[in-house]
């Protein structure tokens, strides 16, 4: 909000400068988002001069030789120029020897082309007067010769912007901010005074022009109404013009104008219609009723709903009421009588309406604020001072009201101990008296002070909000240093955010450079790595951009455009991850995942002296066994398996263990689907693994490991190879020969696990069949295992694998 | 017998001089050794020794078969070393880099986060977590900004379809499913769960229905923290937030609390900085955070009694610290990845 320095002073005295100001406004909690006006800087040797010859400069076309009266006194100065937009007997401004200049530039008396040049004539932005470089800046208003620059502007005012927070509608308005600079430096505030008045009634006697006002909605708590006639629509004052544009408003004509001047007075909304386009002299505070539709001011059809309120005559709306009128209602330049409306509207209605038709103004904005409905009458009285004045006409003595103030002034009662337990500092009775009266609220001392706090204030209702109060104007520089101390709390970090931590530094340490990405991303992206249950199930109700229509449903895409991002730009990246929050649709609703995923670039642009042996499915696979290691993650049961179908790997080239929904834990390892790759634009194939977790699992308490010991005795070494269909996966084939050594142990001693040692396919084993070697080690914890014991268990292993399964002993 | 026992010696000696290989070595051992070998031969011929002079005989050949057996160890000693060298292959040229030349590493936004964590944990606060999907009611209503507040304006909220269902984000009633714009949510399923004393800060994404350009981002990261206690004031409020600026931008740093406005605290301040070493925001107040003391309302909608608790939040943006501390002049690098930027943290 824009509020003219000038314009506050007619309500408090304020002599700070602007640069305290620009201190004193923030530390009130208005922010200063910018500082305007002010004239110009004050310019040593800068005066205003007026030309009185203009000659050619005799040996350039485009200069002039000019003689300027730069003051009672001073001898005239010869002036070489190069613009050509005056005459002899304009005012401008002259710099003199010894000037200097904005930007540092000095005027020395020079010769320019032979010509002796005592000065310069200025342009607008030479002086950092505006932008204009065009021509010399004319001073139409023809100050005094010989005035310093600074003198020479008759508006000198400075309009700040200040933002304001969504408590502070108090301070919408020049009389609110200069409630706080009068509180600040303990200065009186000065209302205008009100000189028009009239009787309160209900109902309109017979002159009125009005036949009756009805309120018809709940969420208008007070209407007021006066009618005024036989005034003249006409343009307003210059005073009136001036102020209304220094705080950003355009003017149209005196009435439409007043309204808008009281409304940047007391920050009150005002509305004026002209008397004769109210059908039936009749006003209806209502809601509207569906579809009804109305063309505001800005000249769009708007279509309203029965939440909404309006104001209307007998027959049609004339308002959304708080927000903007119809565009048939207004006044305009044959308005002869009208009706000024004051009132106070539910901020939550006008919200929810502003909201609805997507329109803010400055009316809306402040009654979404709450206005305060003690100063409703005052505004409106306010106006009609400034409309007879403005406008002329006559007032019907008459103020009509319904309803009542919705709320008025309101006393807290607060223990001054209170104050200071809040607050952990010193302070005494007195200074809290001090502060809450600077703003005008009245306190009356006891065990507990009685604090009346006015109705403008409707925000301070609570002990706390008075304490607020008082830190606010005592000062926030009064809050003394302290040391940290503090007890020990026994709690420990989220269990999400340590795996996240360790998935983290695990990665990293295995050369890998940590990523983030947005988490909103384009559909259809998601529909071609995910499938369209997800594309459904992840989108957004009301998004920004075309985009960012969704969630993520998986971190890859993300690193693969890292990755082409880099390989475009010839950096060497080839090892990258993410650990974030990804989403995904499951049996009881989608949700919400701790992944970690990464990507490695098999075809690096980088050349080197000793190649980098291409990363295989087998190194991810290593990653991702060492990252599962790292973070505390068991394999699911079952471990990696080949994984078909998937829209987002390539077939063949993928595995992955486990069903986040069922197991809440799934891990996923190999190739990015090829064609996904080459969409993101990375060259080459790209290896990946994505880990989801159920944050549920991480949260479950692990108890403390129990040790078991182990014995001292050497192990017997069996090996055994095993010819299989080449499509058996190894893994099939190991856990048989564990199982079956198990079983031939018979819990007489232990089998570790049985490791697979070789694989082979080729000549001497047949068509589409391979060896698969494993060892087999038996280890008793109590004694050295004799032969016959091992040879025993392991004849007994080829057996039970002979009749359980079809693979053949390699002879 | 003496000068027989020399003899052996020394032909071990010179014989193990020339061994190259380990073969070699096996030959040298059994010429002495081996089952025919001359020291085996001698030993053989105890049965000729007078029986007093047995034992004497017995110790000379032993120590000499000691000696013996050393020198073969050492030289087959020698033979491993030079094996294992071998293996080994030529000398390195360790100026050259080795292949795969890459190393891993934080993204800046990690290296700031895990920053401020640690200077939290001096003080003992802990971290708390929630989801990045919430519902509004724990995003707003629980944290005192009802549906009418021109608060709610502010923040430009991204919704998911009324429709929509999550497993594991629980509701209040049967409110809609929104993208958390603060982690002020944290706070209110942190109080939910845990009895105070609570002491915890929360890192983590937050969303905005911003349009991304060098200062906005479609998504950011802030951390929230919460110190619920008895006697909690507005000074340890200070006290806190002053430590931790000091601690991230340096001793010299000067702190102010702005009064502001915030729904869910009460006072409410802004935090500003000041510092002659910020590049080209130094010797200006920045605005760095904003904090307050926990509104009685919040705790009334989490069931903590509020005559009896006491307590401060604050939040701060993770990418606005990072872009303070390094100097970083567009938001949109810590999303590009470009390793010219990551490589340089």
């Amino acid at each position: 909000m824009k509020v003219s320095i000038e314009w506050l002073k007619d309500y408090v005295e304020v002599d700070a400068s602007t640069e305290e100001l620009v201190d004193v406004f923030p530390m009130l909690g208005m922010e200063v988002e910018g500082v305007e006006g002010g004239g110009p800087a004050d310019m040593d040797k800068v005066v205003v001069g007026e030309v009185l010859t203009r000659n050619r400069h005799p040996e350039a076309d485009r200069l002039s030789v000019c003689t300027v009266n730069v003051g009672e006194g001073q001898p005239e100065a010869n002036i070489v120029c190069g613009a050509s937009n005056f005459q002899p007997g304009d005012r401008v401004l002259v710099a003199l020897p010894g000037a200097k200049l904005p930007g540092g530039f000095k005027i020395k008396k020079s010769k320019l082309r032979g010509v002796t040049s005592e000065g310069m004539m200025c342009s607008a932005k030479e002086l950092n007067l505006g932008e204009d470089h065009d021509g010399l800046l004319i001073l139409a208003h023809r100050p005094e010769v010989g005035l310093p620059i600074k003198e020479a502007f008759a508006d000198t005012d400075v309009t700040f912007d200040l933002e304001l927070t969504a408590n502070r509608g108090d301070c919408l308005s020049h009389l609110g901010v200069a409630r706080e600079l009068a509180a600040h430096y303990s200065r009186k505030i000065q209302f205008p005074e009100l000189k028009s008045d009239a009787q309160t009634v209900s109902e309109p006697s017979t002159d009125n022009l009005l036949r009756k006002v009805s309120i018809e909605s709940e969420n208008c708590k007070l209407y007021l109404a006066w009618t005024i006639k036989g005034l003249k629509i006409g343009p307003s004052p210059e005073w009136m013009k001036r102020r209304l544009e220094a705080v950003g408003l355009r003017p149209i004509n005196n009435v439409v104008d007043v309204t808008n001047y009281v409304l940047m007075e007391t920050g009150n909304p005002l509305h004026a219609f002209d008397a004769k386009k109210i059908c039936g002299n009749e006003i209806r505070v209502r809601n509207a009723t569906e579809g009804e539709a109305i063309k505001t001011l800005d000249e769009v059809d708007r279509k309203l709903d029965e939440s909404m309120m309006v104001i209307a005559d007998a027959e049609k709306p004339l308002v959304v009421a708080g927000v903007m009128g119809s565009l048939d209602a207004g006044v305009d330049e044959n308005t002869t009588d009208i009706v000024l409306e004051a009132a106070w509207f539910s901020p939550g209605n006008i919200r929810a309406t502003a909201r609805k038709l997507n329109l803010s103004t400055d009316s809306s904005y402040r009654f979404v604020r709450d206005v305060d409905p003690q100063l409703t009458r005052y505004s409106a009285r306010r106006a009609i001072d400034l409309i007879l004045e403005t406008a002329g006409g006559e007032l019907v003595p008459e103020e009509i009201k319904v309803g009542d103030p919705p709320r008025g002034d309101r006393t807290i009662e607060i223990a001054p101990d209170f104050v200071r337990s809040t607050c952990g500092y010193e302070v005494t009775n007195e200074q809290l008296a001090n502060a809450w009266s600077r703003l005008g609220f009245t306190i009356e001392k006891g065990e507990r002070w009685k604090v009346l706090v006015p109705s403008f204030r409707a925000e301070v209702d609570r002990p706390i909000d008075l304490v607020e109060e008082f830190v606010r104007i005592h000062g926030t520089t009064e809050i003394p240093e302290a040391r940290v101390v503090c007890e020990a709390v026994s709690r420990h970090d989220a269990a999400q955010f340590t795996f996240s931590e360790k998935a983290v530094d695990a990665l990293v340490g295995l050369g890998f450079r940590e990523c983030c990405h947005y988490s909103l991303r384009d559909g259809k992206e998601i529909e071609a790595w995910a499938d369209q249950a997800t594309v459904d199930a992840l989108t957004l109700a009301n998004p920004l951009t075309a985009e960012h229509t969704h969630l993520r449903s998986s971190l890859l895409p993300g690193l693969l455009e890292t990755l082409a991002h880099n390989q475009r730009n010839h950096n060497d990246l080839r090892r990258v991850f993410e650990s974030g929050r990804v989403l995904r649709p499951g049996p009881k609703g989608t949700t919400e995942l701790q992944s970690v995923a990464f990507a490695i670039l098999t075809k690096p642009i980088a050349r080197e002296w000793d190649t980098e042996l291409a990363p295989d499915f087998h190194e991810a696979k290593l990653i991702a066994n060492r990252l599962l290691a790292a973070t505390g993650i068991i394999m699911p049961k079952g471990g990696l398996r080949s994984l078909e179908g998937s829209s987002a790997w390539q077939q063949g080239h993928v595995a992955s263990a486990g069903d986040v929904h069922q197991n809440r834990v799934e891990l996923t390892v190999g190739f990015c689907k090829l064609s996904l790759s080459r969409d993101k634009g990375v060259n080459g194939p790209v290896l990946a693994c994505e880990l989801l977790v159920d944050p549920v699992m991480l949260r479950q308490k692990v108890k403390p490991v129990k040790f078991r010991s182990f014995g001292s005795f050497p192990p017997a070494l069996k090996d055994l190879a095993l010819v299989v269909d080449e499509n058996v996966p190894a893994e099939d084939v190991r856990l048989a020969v564990e199982t079956a050594a198990v079983q031939a142990a018979d819990k007489k001693f232990v089998v570790d696990p049985v490791t697979i040692f070789d694989v082979f396919e080729g000549t001497g084993l047949g068509e589409g069949k391979k060896s698969v070697a494993c060892a087999i080690r038996f280890r008793s914890d109590e004694r050295t295992l004799e032969d016959k014991d091992v040879n025993a268990a392991f004849d007994e292993t080829q057996r039970i694998l002979a009749e359980t399964t079809d693979y053949a002993l390699r002879s | 017998m003496e000068e027989q026992l020399q003899a052996i010696l020394a032909e071990t000696e010179s014989a193990l001089a020339a061994v190259e290989a380990r073969f070699q070595l096996d030959q040298v051992k059994a010429i002495i050794l081996g089952g025919n070998g001359k020291l085996t031969a001698l030993m053989k011929g105890i049965a000729s020794v007078a029986k007093e002079e047995r034992p004497a005989f017995g110790q000379a050949v032993n120590k000499t078969k000691k000696q013996i057996e050393n020198l073969l160890a050492q030289t087959a000693s020698i033979l491993d070393n030079a094996e294992d060298a071998a293996a080994l292959g030529k000398t390195a040229d360790v100026s050259l880099p080795p292949s795969g030349n890459y190393v891993g590493g934080l993204h800046p936004l990690t290296q700031v986060k895990r920053r401020i964590t640690s200077i939290f944990r001096q003080i003992g606060f802990t971290v708390a977590e929630a989801t990045e999907v919430e519902t509004e009611w724990f995003c707003f209503d629980a944290l005192n900004t009802p549906e009418d507040h021109p608060a709610r304006d502010e923040q430009d909220t991204l919704y998911f379809p009324k429709a929509s269902r999550f497993g594991n984000v629980s509701k209040k009633s049967d409110e809609a499913y929104v993208l958390r714009t603060h982690t002020s949510s944290v706070q209110i399923r942190t109080m939910l769960k845990e009895k105070p004393p609570i002491r915890v800060i929360a890192p983590g994404r937050c969303f905005r229905r911003d349009t991304v350009d060098a200062t906005h981002s479609a998504n950011f990261h802030q951390v929230e923290g919460l110190y619920v206690d008895t006697k909690v004031t507005i000074r340890d409020l200070k006290a806190v937030l002053d430590h931790l600026l000091r601690e991230l931008f340096g001793k010299e740093v000067k702190t102010r609390l702005r009064p502001s406005f915030f729904p869910f605290t009460e006072p409410s301040f802004e935090v500003d900085l000041f510092s002659s070493n910020l590049g080209r925001l130094s010797n200006k107040w920045i605005e760095i955070m904003g904090c307050g003391m926990v509104d009685p309302k919040v705790f009334d909608n989490v069931g903590i009694d509020p005559e009896e608790w006491s307590g401060f939040a604050f939040g701060l943006g993770i990418e606005r610290v990072a872009m303070m501390l390094h100097g970083i002049d567009d938001i949109r690098h810590f999303y590009q990845n470009d390793l010219r930027f990551l490589s340089q943290f």
